[in-house]
């Protein structure tokens, strides 16, 4: 029951450390921007479902706002304590590291989740009623592939003592390498699944043609098995990242 | 554990890598020192790659004041870190009250307080104090009284509610020696405590460090501070490259250096006349006058030396007004000990 207790405090505390710091201020700044572009995507082009996700929602959010903001907050939890060198202290009590993992997990979770369904849902709001109506429908996907990067850059954070850098390059770079590749490859990029889950969400207002143009190089998988994955993903990488955790030596 | 039980399985360097007893104590009926030790290590080394940090190191440590003393790059770090179950061992077996030391459970008998200067900035002493108490398992009311109870010890409560940014280095120790203490552990290990902290800071430290000794804590106190050890630690851990080259009181490790000239200053009514004699026995190295009555001996080995002393004095009527062995300290022991292990090499 105390370890409980203990747990919860940890929780409360993380999420507050990471409210008051700079990766909000990040994440906000980003988001105004993101927000900026779409009122004026809104009062240039002629909106439609089609366009808003192909020109907005993949380039902009799925693409950029949504692993960044996840990253955010995922890296900050763990990463952020070893470069302040107040890991220690946690490490030092006698909580099992798991549960220290499962505290910062929760933290980083839940503030991602208010930022980048928040987000979306702002940004749908302003890009106009199209926005709004396209973002009602993709929600689900953001949530699970959220879920999924918060639970890889985390166990990033357990891995490399620059996190954060590490978690960027993964995002920017990789991330995208990956998810252009032809072939099943892109299957390792997570926001390969958030796309099929877009692209069957929207299908009803004839978005899937926003997607890639030519579906040989796509090689879509049906939605269920994208769901799975995702959760496999979340599942597996906490369990992963807990582990690494509870394993290394940090000094 | 009474004083004279020992802190720390004495041990110096032997011609061999595992350091022996001092008091030369064996198994036999009685139980051995793992049973009442807080501190146990059972030959433990620790490998960063190719780098030996620690090598084959065994002790225990029981209720009391210890010392850990040794050069830059001796394992002092890596010891405390292996103490405090941030390391796990490469070879050996690390337990604190009887808890593999990696493991949580174990983590409610350690108190650490480290040498980094790593705080939540933005926090005031107050709530980090209280919050490495609820981290520990203390709920709302008694984490409160605790956390007031340790600023009072640490002269903190008046100016605990301000950013611990604003604090000088010696608030931030006092802090961080009250996170240490909050859940009331068995063994406190303390890395460069009295770093940054003025000079009534320390005594008031120090004071306090020896208060919890008496209550039967085991307390581990890392120094480069050599004076401070003297004053402080009722037994002191030699470490030099990776291993533990002597363990034990101060006058104990000091009386097994026998083959390491010891300074020793005599006051005496007959200066001249003592002076004769001892100067033609094997022991006395060396000898030069001080002052009216005082003269100053070179001697080795020291117990041969102060045994025949005792005779002169008692059968010869020598009168002995002071004894006084000079180079007994810590940071002369020290630096004898550095010296024997460069040459051990």
């Amino acid at each position: 029951m105390s370890s409980l207790y203990a747990i919860l405090h940890l929780t409360f505390l993380s999420a507050r450390r990471m409210i008051w710091s700079r990766q909000t201020v990040l994440n906000l700044l980003l988001l105004v921007l993101a927000t900026v572009a779409c009122i004026a995507w809104s009062l240039r082009e002629d909106p439609t479902p089609e366009r808003f996700v192909a020109q907005i929602l993949l380039p902009i959010y799925v693409a950029f706002l949504l692993p960044i903001s996840c990253l955010c907050y995922a890296t900050a939890g763990i990463a952020g304590d070893r470069e302040e060198g107040t890991l220690v202290y946690l490490l030092a009590t006698p909580l099992p590291r798991p549960l220290i993992y499962l505290a910062k997990y929760a933290a980083a979770l839940t503030l991602t989740l208010i930022w980048t369904l928040g987000g979306l849902r702002l940004l749908g709001q302003a890009a106009g009623p199209v926005g709004a109506q396209v973002v009602a429908l993709v929600s689900w996907p953001v949530l699970l592939a959220s879920c999924a990067y918060v639970g890889l850059f985390q166990w990033f954070a357990t891995l490399f003592s620059r996190a954060t850098i590490v978690a960027l390059g993964y995002a920017l770079f990789l991330e995208v390498l990956i998810g252009s590749m032809p072939g099943i490859v892109k299957r390792l990029a997570v926001s390969f699944y958030a796309q099929i889950l877009i692209f069957d969400a929207t299908g009803d207002l004839g978005v899937a043609s926003a997607g890639p143009h030519n579906p040989a190089m796509f090689l879509p998988i049906a939605a269920s098995a994208a769901t799975l994955v995702l959760l496999i993903a979340t599942v597996g990488l906490f369990l992963l990242g807990g582990w690494t955790f509870s394993q290394r030596e940090y000094v | 554990m009474s004083q004279g039980s020992g802190h720390v399985s004495d041990a110096l360097p032997s011609a061999g890598t595992r350091p022996r007893r001092a008091d030369g104590a064996s198994g036999g009926a009685r139980p051995g020192p793992e049973a009442t030790s807080v501190v146990n290590l059972q030959q433990v080394s620790k490998f960063f790659g190719p780098v030996i940090a620690l090598n084959d190191v065994t002790l225990q440590l029981q209720p009391g004041m210890t010392g850990l003393v040794g050069p830059n790059g001796a394992g002092k770090s890596t010891l405390i870190r292996l103490l405090t179950g941030q390391l796990r061992p490469s070879l050996g077996r690390v337990q604190v009250c009887g808890c593999d030391a990696w493991r949580a459970v174990a983590k409610r008998h350690i108190g650490y307080c480290a040498d980094a200067d790593a705080f939540y900035e933005e926090m005031s002493g107050r709530a980090f104090v209280r919050l490495i108490a609820r981290l520990h398992g203390l709920r709302g009311r008694p984490a409160r009284q605790r956390s007031e109870q340790l600023l009072e010890q640490v002269n903190m409560a008046h100016r605990a509610d301000r950013p611990i940014a604003s604090y000088s280095k010696g608030m931030r120790q006092r802090i961080k020696l009250a996170q240490a203490l909050v859940h009331d552990p068995d063994l406190l290990v303390l890395d460069e405590p009295l770093n940054g902290v003025d000079p009534i800071g320390r005594l008031e430290i120090l004071e306090q460090l020896r208060n919890l000794a008496a209550k039967g804590k085991a307390v581990l106190v890392s120094t480069h501070i050599l004076d401070e050890m003297d004053k402080l630690a009722d037994r002191i851990l030699f470490l030099c490259r990776g291993r533990l080259i002597a363990a034990g009181s101060l006058a104990q490790v000091r009386t097994m250096l026998a083959d390491h000239p010891l300074r020793v200053a005599i006051s005496s009514s007959q200066p001249r006349a003592l002076a004769a004699r001892l100067v033609r026995h094997p022991t006395v190295l060396g000898l030069r006058f001080e002052g009216e009555t005082g003269l100053i001996a070179r001697v080795r080995p020291p117990h041969e030396f102060f045994r025949m002393l005792a005779e002169l004095a008692s059968e010869d009527g020598f009168e002995i007004n002071r004894l006084r062995v000079l180079d007994a300290s810590t940071e002369a022991v020290f630096d004898y000990l550095m010296e024997t292990a460069r040459h051990m090499r």
